[in-house]
């Protein structure tokens, strides 16, 4: 189900719906949102968590970096830097 | 002797709750990945002798980089482990907090940073969090002392976890889950103005036009106080008090011959040299403490202050994209910078990189493009005199070779770059006492290195002079130094002290009488053609024995192309 949505998302389609989820990098600076899957392989899955960006959780963007660059988002109070690529395996809702 | 180690996250403060036990002043900066290696000391608890290991931190036992990796391998080493948790992310800490109990170890949590949970808005029952993981629980502020008693009390009551047994990944996070809903409750808050202004340093627009002004101001600080340093204190120091005295001493023991030419060269009281000379008391000892000294100071101030605020990880965000495209990420800044102190522990740093082909990459651009202070130090006295401006061409040419071998290594070096993955901690003020004491350490380290290496490299150039050696070295290097780079053939003496030591190798270079434009080429040759043997030491252990020498390789061809393409340049055909 998850690896639908994410193909879905990959493909570009309905990227910016109201209500669906989205991918983390169609988030604009200043909205909220709640991650609610994590598309990578099992190792990174783990690292995505132990670093906070864990399923069920609330992400902001504070930066992001020109030339697709990295964000910067802001998840329960931590700040984490991570690139585009990775920012692409992490899906969210919109609040 | 039982072993502790040290266990927890990146950037709990595991560092100086070491330091605290052990009276050991070990690195701590407010930056993830400051400890890449393990580093061991003794502390008494109850009496009994224990060894403390300070281990580099991990999110989890299944390390991502080569740091990581000594953390897990550690973690075995030990009899005890002390588990420093950081009380204002205990969820993210649980997960590798819950895999070091499942070893069964005996185990003690120190719950840091417990005084900064108060004013986040986080209550924790630690009675309860006790009860739930079976082992001791105390909080801690490392950084104030408080709880550090307590803490090697409790080490004496670790025994292993009686509540949890082993348990899947998945099982894991839900225990997790469950333990936060059960000891942890957050009250909302609201982001600080504080906060929001601090994201005024990640933001490109604002981010970028700042970072070149911190750059900048550092440099300028480095420069100007060390100058100021040099000219009022150390200048005066040799001059007037040391010089006389010594030169008066060894002239009243041996007035003249080879011993005296030893001791101090061709100074008399009449006339100091303490450039020039080459003894062992007089320029041996002015080159490490009159002309390095200052800028290692004024450069491990401006470090400190960058590490302790927490401005290197959000530089890393900010340059991360210019780095992708020489194969690297943001975080390979960090062994960057430490790179312009000493190459040595920026080789080290690299393991907080996650691939082969990074650190490869992020060591050898460093082995030939970033010159360590000692050795800036020398460039900025010798090339100072002659104006700014050919300094500035020294730097920008390393700077054009550095990002011109980056695009080229990213294409021809095999393996993966992948993306950056940073915590960004929040900014802290630092500590105007750690300031100091790290720059202390820093400046100690650099002068129980430095002084020994300088004062045996200015006795074997002494042992090639009086034995005829650099006649005979000269003749042989001459066809390159003197036809194909334009330099005198006496600059093959400073090519053979770099290997040992460069600032002594770029002080080889006054005697001959260059020109500046001589000495600019001679300056980035030295930089560029060989580690000094520190530094390459190091380099082998790191990266291995072939990959060593296509670096070597490497560097011998760039040094020779770089030569030759500025002294058309400069001098001309």
């Amino acid at each position: 189900m998850v690896e639908k949505q994410l193909s879905d998302m990959k493909t570009g389609e309905k990227t910016n719906t109201d209500r669906g989820p989205v991918l983390l990098t169609t988030l604009l600076p200043g909205e909220r949102a709640k991650i609610v899957a994590l598309g990578a392989g099992s190792g990174r899955q783990r690292h995505f968590r132990t670093m906070g960006l864990k399923e069920g959780k609330i992400v902001e963007i504070r930066a992001t970096q020109p030339a697709r660059g990295p964000l910067v988002i802001d998840v329960e109070g931590t700040l984490i830097a991570i690139g585009r690529g990775m920012a692409r395996q992490i899906l969210i809702q919109k609040i | 002797m039982k072993k502790i180690t040290l266990m927890g996250c990146p950037n709990v403060g595991k560092s100086v709750v070491f330091s605290r036990l052990t009276g050991v002043n070990v690195i701590s900066s407010n930056y993830p990945g400051t400890t890449v290696d393990f580093i061991k000391g003794t502390t008494f608890i109850g009496g009994e002798k224990f060894e403390l290991i300070d281990v580099p931190g991990t999110y989890s036992l299944e390390p991502t980089s080569k740091a990581e990796a000594v953390a897990q391998t550690m973690l075995h080493e030990g009899d005890i482990v002390i588990t420093v948790v950081d009380a204002t992310h205990l969820e993210r800490n649980l997960y590798l907090t819950l895999e070091i109990l499942e070893t069964k170890k005996p185990a003690v949590i120190a719950l840091n940073l417990w005084d900064e949970t108060r004013h986040l808005g986080i209550e924790i029952d630690v009675a309860k969090l006790e009860r739930v993981l079976g082992v001791p629980i105390v909080p801690t502020c490392a950084i104030c002392g408080t709880g550090i008693k307590e803490l090697a009390s409790a080490v004496g009551d670790a025994h292993p976890s009686k509540t949890l047994k082993q348990m899947s990944e998945e099982e894991r996070w839900l225990k997790v889950g469950e333990i936060i809903q059960d000891v942890q409750v957050v009250h909302h808050r609201h982001h600080t103005m504080w906060e929001r202004l601090a994201d005024t340093t990640v933001r490109p627009t604002t981010g970028i036009p700042l970072a070149i002004l911190v750059i900048l101001l550092m440099f300028l600080f480095i420069i100007e106080v060390g100058n100021v340093l040099i000219y009022y204190l150390m200048d005066p120091l040799f001059y007037a008090y040391y010089g006389p005295l010594i030169v008066g001493a060894v002239n009243s023991f041996v007035s003249s011959g080879l011993l005296h030419d030893l001791l101090v060269g061709t100074s008399t009281i009449e006339s100091l040299d303490f450039e020039q000379s080459l003894g062992l008391l007089t320029t041996g000892l002015y080159v490490p403490f009159g002309v390095v000294l200052p800028f290692v100071i004024t450069f491990y101030f401006m470090l400190s202050i960058l590490e302790d605020t927490g401005y290197l990880p959000r530089l890393a965000v900010l340059v991360d994209t210019g780095l992708h495209k020489l194969g690297l990420h943001g975080s390979a800044i960090v062994p960057t910078i430490l790179g312009c102190g000493c190459n040595v522990p920026g080789a080290l740093a690299t393991r907080i990189l996650e691939t082969e082909k990074q650190r490869f990459i992020a060591m050898t651009l460093m082995a030939i493009a970033i010159p360590c202070m000692a050795q800036s130090a020398m460039i900025f006295a010798i090339l100072g005199r002659y104006g700014m401006k050919w300094i500035l061409i020294v730097y920008s040419t390393l700077l054009v070779l550095y990002i011109s071998l980056g695009l080229l290594l990213k294409r021809i070096v095999k393996g993966e770059s992948p993306e950056l993955l940073l915590e960004v901690p929040p900014y802290r003020k630092p500590d105007p006492r750690t300031l100091l004491k790290k720059t202390w350490s820093k400046a100690y380290g650099f002068l129980a290195e430095a002084v020994p290496f300088v004062i045996l490299g200015i006795f074997i150039v002494n042992l090639l002079s009086v034995s005829g050696m650099i006649d005979i070295l000269s003749r042989i290097f001459s066809p390159i130094l003197t036809t194909v780079l334009g330099l005198p053939e006496g600059a093959i003496v400073a090519l053979i002290l770099g290997i040992l030591r460069k600032d002594i190798a770029i002080g080889m270079l006054l005697p001959l009488g260059m020109t500046p434009q001589q000495l600019t080429i001679s300056c980035i040759i030295l930089t560029t053609y060989f580690p000094c043997i520190a530094a390459f030491v190091v380099l082998f252990r790191e990266l291995g024995s072939l990959a060593m020498l296509k670096a070597v390789g490497l560097m011998a061809v760039v040094s020779l192309s770089v030569g030759i393409i500025m002294r058309v340049i400069v001098i001309g055909i």
